[in-house]
């Protein structure tokens, strides 16, 4: 009975969550929205087993791409998004074939390396890149109505539904993935490659899916975040943001699906919420470094260690 | 024309020098501990900020406040193999993670104690060589070609002369062996850390007057030191010196005659050339990943 | 029988090391080949050069005719080739079951597309069939909800069988499968490998403790120092001087 009943509620709790939220809080939970968006894909990604440091600039590639389609081409910006994920999952596509010739710490250095490359193109390249600094005066998002609700998307709160809404389907898909065979083989390749290729799985085809679906996601989460905010700059997608996403990632756990979306919230709220009030916001750099230093020390295996246990307490009792 | 050839090459020898200095100490931290230690370009600024704090602002002599720039950094070395890369022992990705936090903690303390702007230093010596009209060397960088020069030769001898050298050679090359044979991994691991921080830290402490120092600054000289010792090779010292010269001279080269970020991506691309077709790099064979 | 697998002049060098050198056998079809020698004779290289582990230096390797030396481990395994491997190689961390499930990696072919939209359920059902049926033959099927890592080493090996197995292979290579057994789980073994042969799965195993295979095989490769020594039935090898004297030259592992 309450099985049925959990996913009405939390679809009611998200849809009324923002009405008691100031305007600034509001802006917070869209970037939330998105982060939850982008560090999921990073797990998908963690999934084959490599770790990757350029999954932000991918998310930017997608941003990049979508404000160009809109500003160069007139497209419509929900076209233009799709559009922006299918250019990130394309561009990794073409950098897998160089980063799969690596493996482990070889791969983090070259992912990093690719990361940088394409940042400094966007730095070098004003026509179209804008250079330093960045696209401005990205279309937004063209305000429609579905009857019941007027979407304006000079409020937060509109954006945060339309943006909701496209994450929770992102979600959707990334979990049918995971649970299908196809996710199966994600967790072979990572956990014995050699077995897993002695039963015929191809271990560049699968790497490179999972490398491209993440990568795609990403990109339409950076698209949704560009048209939102409206200007993009290299330095928007820098090392920092990285840390940040493997921060989440890490405090909340790679081993579930869930544990790196509740790292994600957990992290946004300590710091928006607690930080922000108090006037901390100077220190969150200083914070995340010590909550990363602190999880990977005394927490290897993230918050979801934590759910876990307590669950299967519950259970057993 | 001779004499723009003439002038980059000068400029590539002063680059040469310190990033060699950067490089080494992160293959050493490396062969000794196993670990990439993300947060070696944030040990340099430490060294940097270190001669904004005790010659700029307290006024020593530079040489003291680059002194005292390779011991704090260098005991900020000895705390993170105490504190991370200890307890991480066993895990080099893990290491390497938290590397990174320290990171962004010491670029967090360097904004709160110094702000984001770039620090002033009023120069050491405006002497100029002048080799001709357009061909001329600042003191202030041969001071630091001399001092990497000197470092560099000074380690040499402490790894290939001494019973420490040894000591450290034989555990980057078998830890389980070198523990046999009574050699203390600890002992190692720290004697390895604080002279590699240290070399970090004397490099930013160095080059500090010359350079925009800021808390960023970290940056694009962990981006440089990843470049070098990839192309020499993970693990081999001579190969991360022999990269640098290499790296510095290209960098210069494209730099002056392209533009900097250009020179940027080649750099980087590289990298990523030597990753993929020659990943025990160009001059090295030792392999400890 | 006619000839499945074929080696022919297989070499393979490491530096300046020869660990197999000019190498020819044949396996016929639905046989039980064994492929023995003392340590460092090249066993397990071979093995490894069959099954596209490793790319020979020289020589072919030909699956009915067709050469298949040099392809990588799935292209040879998408032949009906299927290695398994020593000591107890598995999806640690998945439940029984969900190794089997990758076993029918190539039976059932996951789609991505299909997988999202919800339209894979026959494939789904078929693939669950195929695994509980390879769990069933080899006797593990209770075990399917456990953690392979968890798993007792007599378990742990039939489920390395299994994952393989399940993938409907017409050649099975099979790794020293016996070491580390006691005699009672030996004999387990070999009705197993008897039941699989049975079924029309012509098997190869390289194996360096001559005993164990001595009354499963129908013929019997010897090698020695990277070369061929003898072939023949099993009585045939175990009177074979030569053999006598490399067991004895190499180490004391008579049989």
């Amino acid at each position: 009975m309450l099985k049925y009943l959990l996913w009405p509620i939390a679809l009611v709790a998200l849809l009324l969550l923002p009405h008691g939220l100031s305007f600034s809080q509001q802006e917070i939970l869209v970037f939330l929205t998105i982060n939850v968006l982008l560090v999921s894909t990073y797990r998908l990604l963690t999934l084959t087993g490599e770790w990757s440091l350029g999954h932000v600039v991918i998310m930017g590639v997608g941003a990049y791409a979508s404000a160009l389609y809109t500003k160069e081409f007139g497209l419509f910006v929900p076209v233009s998004m799709l559009l922006g994920g299918i250019t990130a999952a394309l561009i990794a596509i073409l950098l897998s074939f160089p980063l799969f010739r690596m493996k482990g710490f070889y791969f983090l250095i070259g992912s990093f390396a690719a990361g940088e490359i394409i940042r400094l193109l966007w730095k070098r390249f004003r026509e179209p890149f804008g250079g330093p600094k960045g696209i401005k005066g990205i279309d937004p998002m063209p305000d429609f109505s579905i009857g019941i609700y007027d979407f304006d998307f000079f409020e937060p709160i509109s954006y945060y539904y339309f943006a909701g809404t496209i994450v929770i389907l992102c979600l959707w898909v990334l979990w049918r993935i995971e649970k299908s065979p196809v996710g199966l083989t994600f967790h072979a390749v990572h956990w014995q490659d050699k077995l897993a290729e002695a039963s015929g799985v191809n271990l560049r085809a699968y790497r490179t899916l999972a490398f491209a679906i993440a990568s795609g996601f990403a990109g339409i989460g950076g698209a949704l975040m560009a048209h939102y905010v409206g200007t993009i700059n290299p330095n928007s997608f820098d090392v920092e943001v990285m840390v940040f996403v493997l921060t989440w990632a890490i405090v909340g756990g790679t081993g579930t699906f869930y544990g790196p979306i509740l790292g994600c919230v957990l992290l946004t709220v300590l710091n928006e919420i607690v930080l922000r009030e108090m006037g901390f916001e100077q220190l969150r750099p200083l914070i995340y470094g010590a909550i990363l230093i602190a999880s990977i020390l005394f927490l290897p295996n993230g918050l979801e260690s934590i759910v876990q246990r307590l669950t299967r307490k519950e259970a057993k009792s | 024309m001779i004499e723009l050839l003439a002038q980059t090459c000068l400029n590539a020898v002063y680059a040469a020098s310190y990033i060699s200095l950067v490089a080494v100490g992160l293959v050493l931290i490396f062969g000794v501990m196993g670990v990439i230690n993300f947060a070696h370009g944030e040990l340099f600024m430490a060294g940097a900020y270190a001669v904004v704090t005790f010659y700029a602002d307290l006024h020593l002599p530079f040489l003291v406040a680059v002194a005292l720039g390779l011991v704090f950094v260098g005991c900020l070395g000895l705390l993170m193999e105490r504190a991370l890369f200890r307890p991480l022992r066993d895990n080099p990705l893990g290491g390497l993670v938290a590397s990174i936090g320290f990171l962004m903690i010491l670029q967090a303390l360097a904004v709160l104690g110094y702000g984001v702007r770039m620090e002033h230093i009023p120069p050491v010596t405006q002497e100029v060589i002048v080799f001709s009209d357009k061909v001329r060397l600042p003191l202030s960088r041969l001071f630091v070609i001399i001092a990497a020069v000197v470092l560099l030769g000074a380690l040499w001898y402490f790894l290939k002369r001494t019973k420490f050298g040894w000591a450290l050679r034989a555990s980057a090359q078998d830890p389980e062996a070198a523990e046999l044979q009574g050699i203390s991994i600890n002992q190692t691991a720290r004697i390895a850390m604080f002279i590699g921080a240290g070399l970090a830290g004397i490099a930013g402490a160095l080059t500090a007057p010359l350079v925009s120092v800021n808390p960023h600054m970290g940056h694009s000289v962990i981006v440089t030191a990843f470049i070098v010792i990839i192309v020499g090779g993970v693990g081999s010292l001579e190969g991360a010196v022999l990269a640098s010269v290499v790296y510095a001279v290209v960098h210069t080269f494209v730099t002056t005659f392209y533009d900097g970020v250009i020179a940027d991506i080649v750099g980087l691309s590289l990298m990523l050339l030597v990753l993929i077709v020659k990943p025990t790099g160009l001059f090295g064979s030792a392999d400890r990943a | 029988m006619t000839n499945l697998l074929e080696v022919k002049d297989l070499t393979m060098r490491f530096g300046g090391l020869t660990a197999v050198d000019h190498l020819s056998f044949t396996v016929k079809h639905g046989e039980i080949h064994g492929l023995i020698g003392p340590n460092g004779a090249g066993k397990t290289t071979t093995f490894n050069m069959i099954s596209g582990f490793y790319k020979p230096s020289g020589g072919q390797v030909l699956l009915r005719g067709e050469d298949i030396s040099g392809l990588k481990m799935h292209e040879v395994a998408r032949r009906g080739v299927v290695r398994t491997f020593q000591h107890s190689t598995l999806f640690a961390e998945l439940t029984v079951m969900e190794n089997a499930l990758v076993g029918t990696h190539m039976p059932f072919r996951p789609n991505i597309f299909a997988a999202i939209v919800g339209w894979d359920k026959e494939d789904r059902r078929g693939a669950q069939a195929r695994a509980m049926e390879a769990l069933e033959f080899f006797g593990i099927d209770h075990l399917k909800h456990e953690r392979a890592g968890d798993l007792s080493h007599g378990h742990q090996r039939a489920l390395g069988l299994a994952v393989a197995y399940a993938s409907h292979p017409d050649v099975m290579l099979l790794d020293e499968p016996f070491t580390g057994m006691n005699p009672e789980e030996t004999r387990r073994m070999m009705d197993l490998m008897e039941k699989l042969s049975h079924e029309g799965i012509t098997i190869l195993i390289v194996e360096h403790d001559m005993q164990a295979i001595m009354g499963l095989c129908d013929t019997i490769t010897c090698m020695s120092f990277g070369k061929f020594l003898a072939e023949g039935g099993p009585d045939e090898i175990r009177n074979h001087p030569d053999v006598i004297e490399a067991y004895l030259g190499g180490s004391r592992n008579v049989a």
